[in-house]
């Protein structure tokens, strides 16, 4: 276990290293940089030039990635040039809109999809299940942003029950934030859920045409037990398998339910730096959102052991 | 207290609160959608258009002020005199304090605009004040420049947003904390959501700011923003909106509509280095073959005006020349012919969606280009490699984008610039208009300079992009038009209900 679980840091550590790479060429690469954007249609070349120079965007850059990568091992994720803020304290700052938003879809996403799910499985084929079917094909067909903005008509402009958009903070208490994430977090989970229907569905059902829930139902046991002991444990890898690249999708689910909603989560913050080319918070928010994504799958994977005690790890 | 008590006590004080609620008057305050954040709010230090909507004239201000009719007039200066039109003197106002409570002195105005022309400075518009020789403060509130030589654009370079008074112990912290003398004090910036102001209590104009708080909120797209309004959650969208939206606001009796006229004309650019553009008749024949009303049309519903040259309708010396080239494809094969494309050719024009006008404008050009054969290709890309390719490296045959600056005739004198034109002629008559100080003999110049553009057509002045701006009714003082790229909230403010 030890073993496994340094052989995954250093796992960790590896995409890190290659994630930050990766972006810093790519950022570098595309035309446009932070000078030129800052400067516009209206600032003169002279001024653009000289910006660009203090700046620091005229060496090299591996001299430039190899500075960031010093800063980055002792903790310093450099300065946002847009903002003029530590990037760390950016971070800091946006989450708690993403990571609320992220967690109250994912329960909203587990909450639906898993139930319906079960039933749609121990329903098959009948009206049940196909209008779980229907539902969860909706779901998935209804892009996030337009089902945002039909959120928002329905509850914020005709019943007026939450606000359209925009995130005061945690200071005023928890409901008048909660009531700001409620919608985009339904918009985010309603997508997700539509496709853990479908697994969890599947799943299921693929279990209950095992030989051992065939026994169990002939010695008599009841469909109830048969069904939550014997089929719904068994059936829980793939879920979570599921369940867990999701969680990573949540991400770029936010990026663009945070612009429906105006609120000031990560996600928006990183679509604003890559079109102001604002390379140390892209950076930032990147390895940031990488780690999260890594740290749940490994997560998952040590759920497997305990869903199915016969999984080792070495 | 028993329970029965406890509620009757909660339901006491529900009453009270929502009577009280009920019955005071609403608080003067104001909630305005921006579509974009700033990129920092130094206006020494940028020149977006989403840093001067906070920032000018609402925390920081110049010596003079361009108005909402685009009239120069007293701000920090209550009177200014030049007797030789080389030396210019200001009389500050007395008793002006920034908003760290310290007074304004002659220093301060020095200050700034020695550190503007100081290259170290980065200031984006240094060259706007090359003409200025000895800064010279004669007392505390009188103040001399002396220019090298005789600048036209002095007193409008003095009124422009890169020339705002700031205390010079604030230098340091513009970029996220502006310090000046407007009619609002900042007071937050919640980055990613929105910019806080409140009303300066010791403003040097009595009356105004009437509103206690403006609070910007960021809200980039533009379905968003109609929820917001529609919600209640925002009062005014100043720049956000385009003309499919206003159009369905206008159908709703809560809100106002303000459309006016605006400096940012849309144009077609020509690479005038790149063949064919470098001969006149296929730019003159790209003109004759657009049908600008249709432009105008298809991109603005209608909205805006068409346009002849580079002077907007908001400048002193406009002249109407709107159709001077109108649209005439027989005409324009008939150029197309003589420059040796009879059957025309193939080009790309390049747009940057961020901009949705341009996208637009782009598809009905293309239309109406066919027809003389032109066969445009439109490509799409993204503002910061737009500016890149495009803007810095003249990296295009056509391209469409409005130019927001007010007075930026310049532009088609400089042939750096990015459709590089290059004519000795206007050329000439711009450096002639820049020492001139003469108004008739201004005036005439400027006459001479929009028939040349006529004339060479370098590039294709589609449309003035007009001023659409929504309100909640009950909100007023808004500037109708814009002569310059501003959002002065002092006057705004609600009518009494």
């Amino acid at each position: 276990m030890r073993r496994y679980v340094a052989r995954r840091v250093a796992a960790l550590v590896a995409t890190l290293f290659f994630v930050s790479a990766l972006v810093f060429v790519v950022i570098r690469v595309l035309p446009g940089d932070p000078a030129a954007l800052i400067m516009g249609t209206e600032g003169s070349p002279e001024a653009t030039e000289r910006l660009r120079e203090s700046m620091g965007l005229n060496r090299p850059l591996p001299v430039q990635y190899l500075e960031w990568l010093g800063g980055a091992l002792r903790g310093d994720l450099g300065r946002s040039i847009q903002y003029d803020l530590p990037v760390g304290e950016l971070i800091l700052t946006r989450l708690p809109v993403t990571l609320p938003l992220a967690l109250l879809a994912a329960t909203f996403m587990v909450a639906v999809a898993v139930p319906l799910g079960l039933y749609a499985a121990t329903h098959h084929r009948r009206a049940g299940d196909y209008l779980a079917m229907v539902v969860s094909q909706l779901g998935i067909s209804i892009p996030q942003f337009w089902s945002g903005l039909l959120l928002i008509l329905l509850f914020s402009v005709t019943l007026g029950w939450v606000r359209s958009g925009g995130f005061d903070g945690w200071s005023a208490g928890p409901w008048p934030a909660l009531r700001s994430l409620l919608l985009p977090a339904v918009a985010l989970g309603l997508f997700q859920a539509a496709v853990l229907v479908r697994a969890t569905r599947s799943a299921v059902l693929d279990v209950l045409r095992e030989d051992y829930v065939r026994t169990a139902r002939a010695k008599g046991v009841s469909e109830r037990l048969v069904v939550g002991k014997h089929t719904f444990r068994n059936a829980l890898i793939p879920i979570v398998t599921v369940a867990g690249l999701q969680l990573g999708q949540l991400m770029a689910g936010a990026i663009v339910l945070e612009s429906v909603f105006a609120l000031p989560g990560l996600g928006r913050l990183a679509l604003g730096a890559i079109s102001a080319r604002d390379l140390p918070v892209v950076q930032g928010v990147t390895l940031f959102v990488a780690s999260g994504i890594v740290v749940i799958n490994f997560v998952v994977d040590l759920a497997y052991g305990f869903l199915d005690p016969r999984i080792r790890y070495e | 207290m028993t329970r029965r008590a406890l509620l009757a006590a909660l339901g006491a004080a529900v009453v009270l609160v929502g009577g009280v609620g009920a019955g005071a008057q609403a608080p003067p305050r104001l909630v305005v959608q921006a579509p974009t954040e700033p990129p920092g709010l130094d206006l020494t230090a940028t020149p977006a258009s989403a840093t001067a909507a906070v920032v000018f004239y609402n925390v920081q201000e110049g010596l003079v002020k361009i108005d909402r009719h685009g009239k120069l007039v007293p701000s920090l200066a209550e009177r200014w005199h030049t007797s030789d039109n080389r030396n210019y003197t200001f009389f500050l106002r007395k008793g002006v304090r920034f908003h760290n409570g310290r007074e304004l002195r002659a220093a301060d105005v020095k200050y700034v605009f020695e550190r503007a022309m100081n290259p170290e400075t980065k200031h984006p518009y240094r060259r706007d004040y090359d003409a200025i020789g000895d800064i010279i403060v004669k007392d505390d509130f009188t103040i001399t420049f002396a220019l090298k030589s005789l600048n036209a654009n002095f007193l409008h370079n003095v009124a422009r947003q890169g020339s705002v008074i700031y205390p010079r112990e604030a230098v340091e912290t513009l970029k996220s904390h502006p310090v000046g003398t407007g009619p609002f004090r900042f007071e937050e910036w919640v980055r990613g959501d929105r910019i806080v102001l409140v009303r300066n209590p010791d403003y040097h104009v009595k009356g105004v700011p009437r509103l206690d708080r403006v609070t910007f909120r960021f809200i980039a797209d533009p379905n968003a923003v109609l929820a917001a309004l529609k919600a209640g959650d925002v009062d005014a969208s100043l720049f956000g909106l385009g003309p499919e939206h206003v159009q369905d606001v206008r159908k709703d009796a809560r809100f106002q509509v303000i459309v006016g006229d605006t400096t940012n004309d849309v144009i077609l650019a020509m690479n005038n280095s790149r063949k064919p553009y470098g001969d006149v008749r296929v730019r003159r024949a790209i003109t004759h073959g657009i049908n600008k009303q249709d432009v105008l049309k298809g991109a603005m519903f209608g909205m805006g005006k068409v346009l002849g040259t580079n002077v907007d309708p908001l400048n002193p010396f406009y002249l109407d020349l709107s159709k001077a080239v109108p649209y005439d494809p027989a005409a324009a094969r008939k150029l197309l012919a003589e420059a040796g494309y009879p059957n025309g050719f193939d080009t790309v024009l390049k747009v940057a969606p961020q901009y949705y006008y341009t996208v637009r404008s782009g598809e009905v050009i293309a239309e109406n280009l066919k027809k003389i054969g032109v066969n445009v290709k439109i490509e799409q890309i993204e503002w910061g490699q737009w500016l890149a390719r495009v803007f810095r490296e003249s990296d295009f045959d056509l391209t469409i984008i409005g130019h927001a600056e007010a007075w930026d005739i310049k532009n088609y004198a400089n042939p750096k610039y990015y459709f590089r034109y290059d004519s000795a002629k206007f050329q000439d008559l711009f450096a002639r208009s820049e020492v001139t100080l003469d108004d008739t003999a201004r005036r005439a110049l400027f006459g001479e300079m929009q028939k040349l553009m006529v004339e060479d057509a370098p590039v294709v002045w589609l449309y003035m992009h007009p001023r659409l701006a929504v309100a909640k009714q009950g909100a007023q003082g808004f500037w109708k038009d814009l002569p310059v790229p501003a959002a002065d909230m002092s006057e705004v403010g609600w009518a009494t209900r």
